[in-house]
């Protein structure tokens, strides 16, 4: 279990979804690991340790959905950019359909359940 | 020759703290977790304005705890049988128990997942009956001179028993 304040539902409800913020980030040109951590743990708390992207980016790359890189950096040492391959595409526009319609379902019930 | 700061110290225990976490994935993604992760620290360090311990403690708590990333990188977080706790001192005494102790002390080395193969293989072959073997030894040292007996008995006294304590120890660190 992910230690501090996660509750089980709310790991679960990253694990289920933060794959595929990283192939969205990836879609409009690619990005280095850092920059990717960054982004997402002060995108309001999609990972919870900055380090849990390098694991979850070398899964992408074995599934195929993205692809890497090498390029010198200015500030230090090369860096590993990585980037959308042509079945991460598709797997995201997979899951943003899903999202959709799944997204609409729970706040359906919810806002049910919220009203008086 | 640049010295080693308190801060680089935290930054290496925490590495090897994470590269102990990951210890059963293949030696190849280990090496490239434990990179990637030093990298991502190294890069952070140098946004930091004003390095000290605080600061470098707070930058690796961002960076998470070694077994939340163990657990993204697929590690087995060795599931830590009550049993295994027992499993070096079966080896070491269980020959005793007309030899069926060291024999289930065998039994659960080999299906832990706490040890890894080489382990494995010190165990059972370091020494197989544990303590037990020195009573077959110690029959045919009585015929040898002590010069030659004495540290003979000693080392076959004290190889199951280093390899008991190593076992016990790689057990811990899990």
């Amino acid at each position: 279990m992910v230690p501090g304040d996660d509750s089980v539902w709310l790991a679960q409800l990253r694990r289920g979804s933060v794959e595929h913020c990283v192939l969205a980030l990836l879609r409009h040109g690619e990005r280095y690991g850092f920059d990717l951590a960054r982004t997402l743990a002060d995108s309001g708390g999609l990972i919870a340790n900055e380090g849990t992207i390098y694991p979850l980016l070398a899964r992408l790359r074995r599934k195929g959905l993205v692809e890497t890189t090498w390029r010198e950096s200015a500030e230090g040492p090369p860096r590993r950019y990585y980037r959308l391959t042509e079945a991460g595409d598709l797997a995201l526009t997979g899951f943003i359909d899903h999202w959709k319609v799944f997204r609409a379902a729970v706040d359906g019930i919810l806002e049910e359940a919220a009203a008086p | 020759m640049k010295t080693r700061t308190n801060a680089d110290k935290l930054v290496d225990r925490y590495l090897i703290q994470l590269d102990r976490a990951i210890l059963d994935l293949p030696a190849a993604r280990r090496a490239q977790v434990v990179d990637e992760v030093a990298g991502h620290i190294a890069e952070s360090r140098s946004t930091l304005d004003d390095e000290d311990e605080a600061s470098i403690q707070a930058l690796l708590d961002r960076v998470g705890n070694p077994n939340a990333i163990a657990e993204e990188a697929g590690a087995s977080r060795a599931s830590i049988r009550a049993a295994d706790a027992w499993v070096p001192w079966l080896l070491l005494f269980g020959g005793f128990a007309l030899l069926i102790g060291w024999f289930v002390g065998i039994a659960f080395l080999w299906s832990s997942n706490v040890w890894k193969v080489p382990d494995k293989l010190l165990g059972t072959f370091v020494l197989p009956g544990g303590l037990l073997a020195l009573v077959p030894l110690s029959a045919w040292l009585l015929a040898a001179p002590p010069v030659e007996s004495i540290p003979a008995f000693l080392f076959a006294m004290l190889m199951p028993i280093i390899t008991a304590v190593h076992l016990d120890r790689v057990r811990q660190a899990r």
